[in-house]
């Protein structure tokens, strides 16, 4: 049995809030998708099948698959009962519509919440449930304008740029599936549900390596003139350096690596010149450097910026006779930090990926897709993928029957 | 009361993936005890921002956030002794989370199968690149490595360009993001059977999944997600456009302002607040129209944002319902009255520094609510605490571990 199993969750997710509920449908729990009689918005976002504005929504078949799915008309009194009744069956309700949303079917958190006490109410929205920005209007773009990661992330011209595959409602929908759990455990303890809010902007601080932090904390770097200084970063991690110092060309695509320089990367780059010297080139001087020393023999004087030049045009000329296949062997077999950048073409031919049995496809026929499966693997029974996406309304009868909602009194008096 | 009291973790990652992950743990109540090596400082202490500017290995604000509330302690791993340690601490605990590369703890004699040998109760994760199977599984690497090897380097820039990849370690933005619920359900299952179970983390097939329907549409249709500066799929316009330039202390910087058009009203918004542009033509009432006409409704939008203060943009647009939000900077993230209002930035007294500033949770719950109880631990600063009050190492044992420098 899958660590959820039994846990029976309803969702009203918009296209935003779509991702939490798969998540714990992945880990087994029973996940209803309530569509309005249109359908939901999430079937009509892009990526889509094809150009037909009428096909069927990537995002859709990706983060609705594992679920069920029911109609209900939440403009009625027979729906918004329906609905009732439902939430006294479930465990966990995940809304992402938007303040106020939910409240106007008379389905709001301080609405519900002493008919339900046992329920884990889970809103997602992009500010805030309250506060001056609570109504703002939204998109990816701007939640990640506003939640801190798009500012940092400048290309050569100088105009922040976001990732071209929207994150931002992403990221804050798997944090919404933690949440859901926390509360879920909290029950355990105390036998109370209770509200988790999730708020796409403070979310979103995560995604920029404490960079919204600096001014809290007073991070100014200067020198003792109060000049703001650049940093020679010593991490290892190369997070500080400009992102084109840090692709190179091969023949076939592109090679992530970062020749570090000082204490934690140097060594890396050491090895790679040995790499470049076994196979021959010209490279002696840089392969019997010891990297992690630079930083204090340019200090010192012994090996100016001129001569790090010379070593990334070797590395620039080396790459672009390789492929991306060599350098990921090579990387392997020497442990560089080197690696091919892969497009999505590349991932879904990934060794690697088939090996772990990360894809998994669900469904048959006309309506089998492959996709992403967890991202992790678990030694005991721990996840349960069973379904496609489904269909308009493809569960609503199953569903109110398994859920035995007809039968409860509490609902129909609600309802009334 | 706090969802996860009582609940002991034991922490031996580094960086940002395994720590936010045990974080949240503590936030919500977990004892959760740090491993590190003072000799081989972490990563992330070396990492910005620092506090108050002054590089060093106790001023990182990164360390800072995602160590609150945990204990720490330093430890050799080199040394028997110091693997010793981390034995009878894994026999404290419930959790036992790691990062190292795959194969170092079973080297150790640290791994799953020993460690659960006579404690099937016990939950333990690995966090890895690549994970702990398969051809690429000893790859190492940081995040910006993880970035490339799940497509994140190459869909962010513009399409005539290469890419600049995302900003910072990607895949250690979102690993932890999808371990963090699988390990709680764990937790639960545990709870209610008394069986733990080891969890191997990818994080590359984390980014992967954080592109599921661009996965779909590869496929099924052979596409492949490309960069396109900060254009969208779907909606038109949709850019960053530069505002006047602001004075901060004695910098000059560049502002920014979001613009997203997502539907016709807002378009008509829109299209009225840059007036004189001639945008309300019927042709460009729909996405697809506007798309034919893209770089004339950029332009016309750049040239009414430019004269006028980023954030002015964002009152004005936001007031007639069209998404916009200032490219918000650390000062505005800092001083932004949404997130003060959730109480979203935490303060803690700190030893050396007096006060450091932290993230809160990511979500908030009612009646549990999770906070950081205490600052990030100092290097070694909780060896003393963890020796006699977790472990009951009596004291000559423990004098004779600091004299053969076990506890570095």
């Amino acid at each position: 049995m899958a660590f959820l199993a039994g846990c029976r969750v309803l969702d009203f997710s918009d296209a935003r809030g779509l991702m939490a509920g798969r998540l714990l449908a992945d880990l087994g729990a029973d996940v209803v998708q309530v569509e309005p009689p249109q359908g939901s918005d999430a079937r009509r976002r892009e990526p889509r099948c094809g150009n037909d504005p009428a096909s069927t929504s990537y995002l859709w078949l990706a983060f609705a698959a594992n679920k069920r799915g029911i109609v209900l008309d939440l403009e009625t009194p027979e729906g918004r009962g329906q609905a009732l009744g439902l939430i006294d069956r479930a465990d966990i309700l995940i809304e992402s519509r938007g303040p106020g949303r939910m409240e106007a079917y008379g389905l709001g958190w301080e609405q519900i919440k002493a008919t339900f006490p046992r329920l884990v109410y889970v809103s997602i929205t992009p500010f805030g449930r309250t506060g001056p920005k609570a109504n703002y209007a939204d998109s990816d773009l701007v939640m990640w304008a506003a939640g801190g990661p798009l500012d940092p992330h400048r290309d050569g011209t100088g105009v922040p740029l976001r990732p071209s595959v929207p994150q931002a409602y992403r990221q804050a929908a798997a944090d919404a599936a933690a949440g859901a759990l926390l509360a879920l455990l909290a029950r355990n303890r105390t036998g109370s549900g209770q509200l988790v809010d999730v708020a796409v902007q403070g979310a979103l601080g995560t995604s920029t390596l404490g960079m919204v932090l600096a001014h809290a904390v007073g991070d100014v770097p200067r020198d003792r003139a109060g000049k703001p200084l650049d940093r020679i970063d010593q991490s290892g991690s190369g997070s500080g350096l400009p992102a084109n110092m840090k692709k190179w060309k091969a023949a076939d695509g592109l090679i992530e690596f970062h020749l570090g320089i000082g204490p934690a990367a140097g060594a890396f780059t050491g090895k790679f010149f040995r790499w470049m010297l076994d196979d021959g080139e010209p490279v002696e001087r840089f392969a019997g450097l010891d990297w992690r020393q630079v930083p204090t023999m340019m200090e010192r004087g012994q090996f100016t910026s001129a001569n790090l030049e010379q070593a990334r045009s070797a590395v620039a000329r080396f790459l672009s006779g390789k492929t991306k296949r060599q350098v990921l062997d090579a990387a392997v077999e020497r442990k560089l930090l080197a690696v091919p950048i892969y497009t999505t073409a590349d991932l879904i031919h990934s060794d690697q990926l088939e090996q772990r049995g990360f894809y998994a496809t669900l469904g048959e026929g006309d309506r089998a897709v492959k996709l992403p499966g967890p991202a992790m693997k678990v030694s005991i029974d721990a996840f349960d993928l069973r379904r496609p996406a489904p269909e308009i309304g493809e569960h609503t009868s199953e569903v109110l029957a398994e859920w035995d909602v007809s039968n409860e009194p509490v609902a129909r008096e609600h309802a009334r | 009361m706090k969802p996860l009291e009582g609940l002991r973790v034991l922490d031996l990652s580094w960086v940002v993936a395994g720590p936010v992950v045990t974080r949240a743990l503590a936030d919500f109540g977990a004892e959760v005890v740090r491993i590190e090596s003072s000799t081989r400082v972490e990563t992330a202490r070396w990492m910005q921002p620092f506090i108050g500017g002054t590089m060093s290995a106790e001023s990182s604000a990164l360390y800072a956030t995602w160590n609150a509330g945990k204990r720490g302690m330093t430890v050799n791993l080199t040394h028997e002794r110091g693997r010793q340690i981390v034995r009878d601490l894994a026999g404290w605990a419930d959790v036992v989370l790691e990062a190292f590369s795959p194969g170092t703890m079973k080297k150790w004699g640290l791994d799953y199968a020993t460690l659960s040998a006579d404690r099937p109760e016990l939950i333990m994760v690995s966090s890895a690149l690549n994970g702990q199977t398969g051809p690429l599984s000893s790859l190492a690497g940081y995040g910006n490595v993880g970035a490339a090897l799940s497509g994140f380097q190459d869909i962010v820039g513009r399409r005539d360009d290469s890419p600049i990849g995302p900003y910072g370690p990607y895949t250690d933005f979102v690993a932890p993001r999808l371990a963090l619920p699988v390990l709680l359900a764990a937790i639960d299952h545990r709870d209610r059977t008394g069986k733990g179970c080891y969890i191997d983390i990818s994080q590359v097939e984390s980014g992967v999944f954080f592109q599921s329907p661009e996965i779909l549409a590869a496929f099924k249709e052979g596409r492949v997600a490309a960069r396109m500066g900060n254009d969208d799929l779907e909606y038109v316009p949709h850019g960053v456009y530069r505002a006047v330039d602001e004075q901060d202390g004695d910098r000059i910087v560049h502002r920014y302002v979001a613009i997203a058009v997502t539907d016709e009203s807002q378009w008509n918004a829109l299209a009225l607040w840059v007036g004189g542009a001639g945008l309300d033509r019927p042709e460009l009432a729909a996405a697809e129209g506007r798309r034919k006409h893209a770089a004339e409704i950029d332009s016309a939008i750049a040239d009414a944002v430019r004269r006028k203060s980023a954030k002015s943009v964002e009152i004005e647009l936001q007031a007639l319902g069209v998404p916009a939000h200032v490219s918000a900077s650390s000062k505005d993230f800092c001083t932004d009255e949404q997130l003060a209002e959730r109480g979203h930035l935490v303060r803690l007294p700190h030893d050396v520094f007096g006060e450091v500033t932290v993230e809160g949770p990511r979500y908030a719950l009612s009646d549990t609510p999770g906070f950081p109880e205490r600052a990030a631990p100092m290097l070694g600063q909780d060896n003393r605490y963890v020796l006699d009050e977790i472990l009951h190492y009596s004291p000559p044992l423990i004098a004779s571990l600091e004299e053969e420098e076990v506890l570095r």
